[in-house]
Protein backbone atom coordinates (compact mmCIF):
# COMPACT_ATOMS: atom_id res chain seq x y z
CA UNK A 1 0.00 0.00 0.00
CA UNK A 2 1.25 3.48 -0.80
CA UNK A 3 2.04 5.78 2.10
CA UNK A 4 0.03 9.01 2.33
CA UNK A 5 1.10 12.31 3.74
CA UNK A 6 -1.66 13.48 6.13
CA UNK A 7 -1.58 17.14 5.18
CA UNK A 8 -1.05 16.84 1.42
CA UNK A 9 -2.20 14.13 -0.89
CA UNK A 10 1.24 13.12 -2.15
CA UNK A 11 2.20 9.47 -2.38
CA UNK A 12 5.53 7.71 -2.45
CA UNK A 13 6.22 4.35 -4.10
CA UNK A 14 5.94 1.36 -1.81
CA UNK A 15 9.14 0.67 0.12
CA UNK A 16 10.63 4.02 -0.94
CA UNK A 17 11.92 5.02 2.50
CA UNK A 18 13.05 1.49 3.48
CA UNK A 19 15.68 1.39 0.75
CA UNK A 20 16.50 5.10 0.75
CA UNK A 21 19.68 5.05 2.85
CA UNK A 22 21.19 2.19 0.84
CA UNK A 23 20.37 3.92 -2.44
CA UNK A 24 21.88 7.14 -1.16
CA UNK A 25 25.05 5.39 -0.03
CA UNK A 26 25.31 3.61 -3.39
CA UNK A 27 24.92 6.94 -5.15
CA UNK A 28 27.55 8.55 -2.94
CA UNK A 29 29.86 5.60 -3.50
CA UNK A 30 29.31 5.66 -7.23
CA UNK A 31 27.24 2.66 -8.18
CA UNK A 32 28.14 1.01 -11.47
CA UNK A 33 24.52 1.23 -12.61
CA UNK A 34 24.21 4.92 -11.88
CA UNK A 35 24.95 6.84 -15.10
CA UNK A 36 25.65 10.04 -13.17
CA UNK A 37 27.64 7.98 -10.74
CA UNK A 38 31.36 7.82 -10.83
CA UNK A 39 34.63 7.95 -12.63
CA UNK A 40 35.04 4.21 -12.35
CA UNK A 41 34.95 2.17 -15.56
CA UNK A 42 32.08 -0.32 -15.81
CA UNK A 43 34.23 -3.30 -16.74
CA UNK A 44 37.70 -4.19 -15.56
CA UNK A 45 39.20 -5.42 -18.82
CA UNK A 46 39.94 -9.02 -17.82
CA UNK A 47 39.38 -11.79 -20.36
CA UNK A 48 40.06 -15.52 -20.43
CA UNK A 49 40.84 -18.25 -22.98
CA UNK A 50 37.93 -19.37 -25.14
CA UNK A 51 36.24 -22.53 -23.91
CA UNK A 52 38.04 -22.39 -20.57
CA UNK A 53 34.97 -23.19 -18.49
CA UNK A 54 34.04 -26.18 -20.69
CA UNK A 55 37.29 -27.95 -19.89
CA UNK A 56 37.40 -27.04 -16.21
CA UNK A 57 35.37 -30.03 -14.94
CA UNK A 58 37.73 -32.49 -16.55
CA UNK A 59 40.82 -30.71 -15.21
CA UNK A 60 39.46 -30.81 -11.66
CA UNK A 61 38.49 -34.47 -12.02
CA UNK A 62 42.00 -35.32 -13.30
CA UNK A 63 43.58 -33.48 -10.38
CA UNK A 64 41.33 -35.29 -7.91
CA UNK A 65 42.36 -38.63 -9.42
CA UNK A 66 46.05 -37.61 -9.24
CA UNK A 67 45.65 -36.85 -5.55
CA UNK A 68 44.39 -40.35 -4.78
CA UNK A 69 47.50 -42.40 -3.93
CA UNK A 70 47.93 -45.53 -6.02
CA UNK A 71 49.07 -48.76 -4.34
CA UNK A 72 51.84 -50.40 -6.34
CA UNK A 73 52.83 -53.93 -5.37
CA UNK A 74 56.58 -54.38 -5.06
CA UNK A 75 58.03 -57.24 -7.03
CA UNK A 76 59.51 -59.97 -4.88
CA UNK A 77 63.07 -59.65 -6.13
CA UNK A 78 63.01 -55.87 -5.86
CA UNK A 79 61.63 -56.24 -2.33
CA UNK A 80 64.62 -58.45 -1.46
CA UNK A 81 67.08 -55.80 -2.72
CA UNK A 82 65.28 -53.09 -0.74
CA UNK A 83 65.46 -55.21 2.42
CA UNK A 84 69.15 -56.00 1.86
CA UNK A 85 69.95 -52.31 1.28
CA UNK A 86 68.01 -51.35 4.41
CA UNK A 87 69.90 -53.95 6.48
CA UNK A 88 73.31 -52.69 5.26
CA UNK A 89 72.28 -49.10 5.95
CA UNK A 90 71.14 -50.04 9.47
CA UNK A 91 74.46 -51.78 10.26
CA UNK A 92 76.49 -48.81 8.95
CA UNK A 93 74.36 -46.39 10.93
CA UNK A 94 74.79 -48.37 14.14
CA UNK A 95 78.58 -48.68 13.67
CA UNK A 96 79.01 -44.96 12.99
CA UNK A 97 76.54 -44.12 15.75
CA UNK A 98 78.47 -46.11 18.39
CA UNK A 99 81.79 -44.52 17.40
CA UNK A 100 80.52 -40.98 17.38
CA UNK A 101 78.17 -41.20 20.30
CA UNK A 102 80.21 -38.77 22.32
CA UNK A 103 78.21 -35.67 21.39
CA UNK A 104 74.92 -35.04 23.17
CA UNK A 105 71.55 -35.02 21.39
CA UNK A 106 70.39 -31.65 20.05
CA UNK A 107 67.85 -29.96 22.27
CA UNK A 108 65.30 -27.25 21.61
CA UNK A 109 67.09 -24.98 24.12
CA UNK A 110 70.30 -25.42 22.13
CA UNK A 111 68.81 -23.78 19.06
CA UNK A 112 69.63 -20.14 18.60
CA UNK A 113 66.59 -17.90 18.36
CA UNK A 114 67.83 -16.64 15.02
CA UNK A 115 67.78 -20.19 13.63
CA UNK A 116 64.16 -20.62 14.69
CA UNK A 117 63.24 -17.25 13.22
CA UNK A 118 65.05 -18.11 9.98
CA UNK A 119 63.14 -21.38 9.77
CA UNK A 120 59.77 -19.63 9.97
CA UNK A 121 60.95 -16.86 7.66
CA UNK A 122 62.33 -19.00 4.85
CA UNK A 123 60.25 -22.17 5.00
CA UNK A 124 56.85 -22.16 3.48
CA UNK A 125 54.74 -23.77 6.18
CA UNK A 126 51.65 -23.71 4.01
CA UNK A 127 49.60 -22.08 6.76
CA UNK A 128 47.27 -19.20 6.06
CA UNK A 129 46.80 -16.45 8.64
CA UNK A 130 43.36 -17.93 9.30
CA UNK A 131 44.88 -21.33 10.09
CA UNK A 132 47.51 -19.78 12.35
CA UNK A 133 44.81 -17.79 14.13
CA UNK A 134 42.93 -21.01 14.79
CA UNK A 135 45.81 -22.59 16.73
CA UNK A 136 47.17 -19.54 18.54
CA UNK A 137 45.08 -18.58 21.57
CA UNK A 138 44.83 -14.88 20.74
CA UNK A 139 42.72 -14.17 23.84
CA UNK A 140 45.56 -15.30 26.07
CA UNK A 141 48.22 -13.25 24.31
CA UNK A 142 49.46 -9.86 25.42
CA UNK A 143 51.17 -7.44 23.06
CA UNK A 144 54.23 -7.69 25.30
CA UNK A 145 54.52 -11.42 24.42
CA UNK A 146 55.31 -10.43 20.84
CA UNK A 147 57.06 -7.09 21.15
CA UNK A 148 59.91 -6.19 23.47
CA UNK A 149 59.15 -2.47 23.55
CA UNK A 150 55.70 -1.30 24.51
CA UNK A 151 53.97 0.94 21.96
CA UNK A 152 53.13 4.36 23.32
CA UNK A 153 49.58 5.56 22.72
CA UNK A 154 51.08 8.62 21.07
CA UNK A 155 52.79 6.41 18.46
CA UNK A 156 49.51 4.67 17.65
CA UNK A 157 47.79 8.02 17.11
CA UNK A 158 50.70 9.17 14.91
CA UNK A 159 50.44 5.97 12.86
CA UNK A 160 46.68 6.38 12.39
CA UNK A 161 47.18 10.04 11.44
CA UNK A 162 49.75 9.11 8.82
CA UNK A 163 47.92 6.16 7.30
CA UNK A 164 44.25 7.16 7.44
CA UNK A 165 42.90 10.15 5.58
CA UNK A 166 40.01 10.98 7.85
CA UNK A 167 40.23 9.50 11.31
CA UNK A 168 36.67 10.58 12.18
CA UNK A 169 35.36 8.22 9.53
CA UNK A 170 36.71 5.35 11.59
CA UNK A 171 33.92 4.91 14.07
CA UNK A 172 35.94 2.19 15.71
CA UNK A 173 33.36 1.17 18.27
CA UNK A 174 30.74 0.41 15.61
CA UNK A 175 32.70 -0.77 12.64
CA UNK A 176 35.24 -3.43 11.94
CA UNK A 177 37.84 -2.97 9.25
CA UNK B 1 18.66 -24.66 -10.33
CA UNK B 2 18.92 -27.53 -7.88
CA UNK B 3 18.11 -26.65 -4.26
CA UNK B 4 21.18 -26.18 -2.08
CA UNK B 5 20.01 -28.64 0.58
CA UNK B 6 19.38 -31.40 -1.96
CA UNK B 7 22.74 -30.79 -3.58
CA UNK B 8 24.46 -30.92 -0.22
CA UNK B 9 22.84 -34.24 0.67
CA UNK B 10 23.84 -35.69 -2.69
CA UNK B 11 27.41 -34.47 -2.22
CA UNK B 12 27.65 -36.31 1.07
CA UNK B 13 26.48 -39.65 -0.33
CA UNK B 14 28.96 -41.82 -2.13
CA UNK B 15 26.64 -43.00 -4.90
CA UNK B 16 25.45 -39.49 -5.88
CA UNK B 17 28.64 -37.59 -5.04
CA UNK B 18 30.30 -37.52 -8.47
CA UNK B 19 27.23 -36.24 -10.31
CA UNK B 20 26.44 -33.69 -7.60
CA UNK B 21 30.02 -32.42 -7.64
CA UNK B 22 29.77 -31.84 -11.37
CA UNK B 23 26.58 -29.83 -10.80
CA UNK B 24 28.32 -27.86 -8.05
CA UNK B 25 31.31 -27.02 -10.28
CA UNK B 26 29.04 -26.01 -13.16
CA UNK B 27 26.91 -23.83 -10.90
CA UNK B 28 29.71 -21.91 -9.22
CA UNK B 29 32.75 -22.06 -11.52
CA UNK B 30 32.19 -18.73 -13.24
CA UNK B 31 31.32 -16.75 -10.10
CA UNK B 32 34.27 -18.16 -8.17
CA UNK B 33 36.59 -17.69 -11.15
CA UNK B 34 35.88 -13.94 -11.32
CA UNK B 35 36.10 -13.61 -7.55
CA UNK B 36 39.57 -15.23 -7.53
CA UNK B 37 40.70 -13.49 -10.73
CA UNK B 38 40.14 -10.07 -9.18
CA UNK B 39 42.38 -11.06 -6.26
CA UNK B 40 45.26 -12.77 -8.09
CA UNK B 41 44.79 -10.88 -11.42
CA UNK B 42 46.43 -13.42 -13.72
CA UNK B 43 44.46 -16.15 -15.56
CA UNK B 44 46.88 -19.06 -15.00
CA UNK B 45 47.13 -18.38 -11.28
CA UNK B 46 43.35 -18.06 -11.10
CA UNK B 47 43.00 -21.43 -12.82
CA UNK B 48 45.28 -23.05 -10.20
CA UNK B 49 43.52 -21.44 -7.26
CA UNK B 50 40.06 -22.25 -8.64
CA UNK B 51 40.93 -25.93 -9.09
CA UNK B 52 42.41 -26.08 -5.59
CA UNK B 53 39.28 -24.43 -4.22
CA UNK B 54 36.99 -27.07 -5.74
CA UNK B 55 39.30 -29.87 -4.61
CA UNK B 56 39.23 -28.50 -1.06
CA UNK B 57 35.43 -28.25 -1.23
CA UNK B 58 35.21 -31.86 -2.43
CA UNK B 59 37.52 -33.17 0.28
CA UNK B 60 35.90 -31.22 3.11
CA UNK B 61 32.25 -31.43 2.15
CA UNK B 62 31.53 -33.98 4.89
CA UNK B 63 32.86 -31.53 7.45
CA UNK B 64 30.53 -28.77 6.23
CA UNK B 65 27.97 -28.36 9.00
CA UNK B 66 25.59 -26.05 7.19
CA UNK B 67 26.10 -23.14 9.63
CA UNK B 68 26.28 -20.86 6.61
CA UNK B 69 25.08 -21.17 3.03
CA UNK B 70 27.06 -23.55 0.85
CA UNK B 71 28.02 -20.82 -1.58
CA UNK B 72 29.26 -18.53 1.27
CA UNK B 73 31.42 -21.39 2.52
CA UNK B 74 32.83 -21.90 -0.98
CA UNK B 75 33.50 -18.19 -1.40
CA UNK B 76 35.31 -18.24 1.94
CA UNK B 77 37.50 -21.13 0.81
CA UNK B 78 38.17 -19.38 -2.52
CA UNK B 79 39.10 -16.14 -0.74
CA UNK B 80 41.45 -17.92 1.69
CA UNK B 81 43.03 -19.95 -1.11
CA UNK B 82 43.62 -16.83 -3.21
CA UNK B 83 45.10 -14.83 -0.31
CA UNK B 84 47.27 -17.77 0.79
CA UNK B 85 48.44 -18.18 -2.80
CA UNK B 86 49.55 -14.54 -2.91
CA UNK B 87 51.25 -14.87 0.47
CA UNK B 88 53.23 -17.89 -0.72
CA UNK B 89 54.14 -16.08 -3.92
CA UNK B 90 55.50 -13.03 -2.07
CA UNK B 91 57.44 -15.30 0.34
CA UNK B 92 58.92 -17.21 -2.57
CA UNK B 93 59.99 -14.02 -4.34
CA UNK B 94 61.21 -12.50 -1.07
CA UNK B 95 59.14 -9.34 -1.51
CA UNK B 96 56.47 -7.63 0.55
CA UNK B 97 52.72 -7.92 -0.13
CA UNK B 98 52.53 -4.41 -1.55
CA UNK B 99 55.56 -4.98 -3.79
CA UNK B 100 53.85 -8.12 -5.08
CA UNK B 101 50.66 -6.14 -5.80
CA UNK B 102 52.68 -3.61 -7.83
CA UNK B 103 54.36 -6.42 -9.71
CA UNK B 104 51.06 -8.16 -10.50
CA UNK B 105 49.55 -4.96 -11.84
CA UNK B 106 52.58 -4.09 -13.96
CA UNK B 107 52.50 -7.63 -15.42
CA UNK B 108 48.98 -6.90 -16.70
CA UNK B 109 50.41 -4.73 -19.47
CA UNK B 110 51.93 -7.78 -21.10
CA UNK B 111 49.07 -10.15 -20.19
CA UNK B 112 47.25 -11.49 -23.26
CA UNK B 113 44.14 -11.99 -21.13
CA UNK B 114 43.96 -8.39 -20.04
CA UNK B 115 42.26 -6.24 -22.63
CA UNK B 116 41.82 -3.16 -20.49
CA UNK B 117 42.60 0.33 -21.70
CA UNK B 118 44.64 2.95 -19.87
CA UNK B 119 41.80 3.80 -17.47
CA UNK B 120 41.20 0.15 -16.60
CA UNK B 121 44.89 -0.38 -15.95
CA UNK B 122 44.91 2.69 -13.75
CA UNK B 123 41.88 1.28 -11.94
CA UNK B 124 43.85 -1.89 -11.15
CA UNK B 125 46.72 0.25 -9.86
CA UNK B 126 44.27 2.12 -7.66
CA UNK B 127 42.71 -1.10 -6.31
CA UNK B 128 46.21 -2.42 -5.55
CA UNK B 129 46.73 0.46 -3.11
CA UNK B 130 43.71 -0.51 -0.98
CA UNK B 131 44.03 -2.49 2.25
CA UNK B 132 43.10 -6.17 1.82
CA UNK B 133 39.59 -5.97 3.30
CA UNK B 134 38.64 -2.86 1.32
CA UNK B 135 39.94 -4.47 -1.85
CA UNK B 136 37.79 -7.55 -1.32
CA UNK B 137 34.68 -5.51 -0.50
CA UNK B 138 35.21 -3.23 -3.48
CA UNK B 139 35.51 -6.10 -5.95
CA UNK B 140 32.61 -8.05 -4.47
CA UNK B 141 30.29 -5.05 -4.37
CA UNK B 142 31.25 -3.10 -7.48
CA UNK B 143 32.06 -5.85 -9.96
CA UNK B 144 30.23 -8.86 -8.62
CA UNK B 145 27.29 -6.77 -7.42
CA UNK B 146 26.85 -8.87 -4.30
CA UNK B 147 24.55 -7.79 -1.49
CA UNK B 148 26.13 -6.52 1.72
CA UNK B 149 24.40 -9.36 3.61
CA UNK B 150 26.09 -11.94 1.35
CA UNK B 151 29.50 -10.29 1.67
CA UNK B 152 28.98 -10.08 5.42
CA UNK B 153 28.48 -13.85 5.66
CA UNK B 154 31.57 -14.56 3.54
CA UNK B 155 33.97 -12.11 5.18
CA UNK B 156 32.49 -12.43 8.66
CA UNK B 157 32.19 -8.66 9.02
CA UNK B 158 29.20 -6.54 10.03
CA UNK B 159 27.08 -4.96 7.29
CA UNK B 160 27.78 -1.50 8.77
CA UNK B 161 31.52 -2.12 8.64
CA UNK B 162 31.25 -3.29 5.02
CA UNK B 163 29.31 -0.22 3.96
CA UNK B 164 31.94 2.03 5.51
CA UNK B 165 34.77 -0.01 3.95
CA UNK B 166 33.14 0.15 0.51
CA UNK B 167 32.51 3.88 0.78
CA UNK B 168 36.14 4.50 1.78
CA UNK B 169 37.42 2.20 -0.97
CA UNK B 170 35.43 3.99 -3.70
CA UNK B 171 36.59 7.39 -2.48
CA UNK B 172 40.23 6.28 -2.48
CA UNK B 173 39.96 4.70 -5.94
CA UNK B 174 38.22 7.78 -7.34
CA UNK B 175 40.78 10.16 -5.94
CA UNK B 176 43.57 7.95 -7.37
CA UNK B 177 41.90 8.06 -10.78
CA UNK B 178 41.42 11.83 -10.57
CA UNK B 179 45.03 12.47 -9.65
CA UNK B 180 47.43 12.52 -12.53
Amino acid sequence: MNKKNNKKDFNTPEGYFEGFSDRLLDRMSGSKNDPKGSLLPKSDGFSLPEGYFNSLNKKIQDKLNEDTPKIIALQRRRKFYYLAAAAVAAILLLTIGIRTNTSSDPTFEGLANSEIEDYFEYNDLGLSTYEIAEVIPVDELEISDIMDDAIEEENIIDYLNDSIENIEELNLTDYEY
Amino acid sequence: MIAEETLLNELKQLETQAKAFEVLVNTYKERLYWHIRRIVLNHDDTDDVLQNTFIKVYKNINGFKGDSKLYSWMYRIATNEALTFLKKKSNKLGISDSELQDKLVSNLQADVYFEGDEIQLKLQKAIATLPEKQKLVFNMKYYQEMKYEEISEILNTSVGGLKASYHLAVKKVESYLKAD
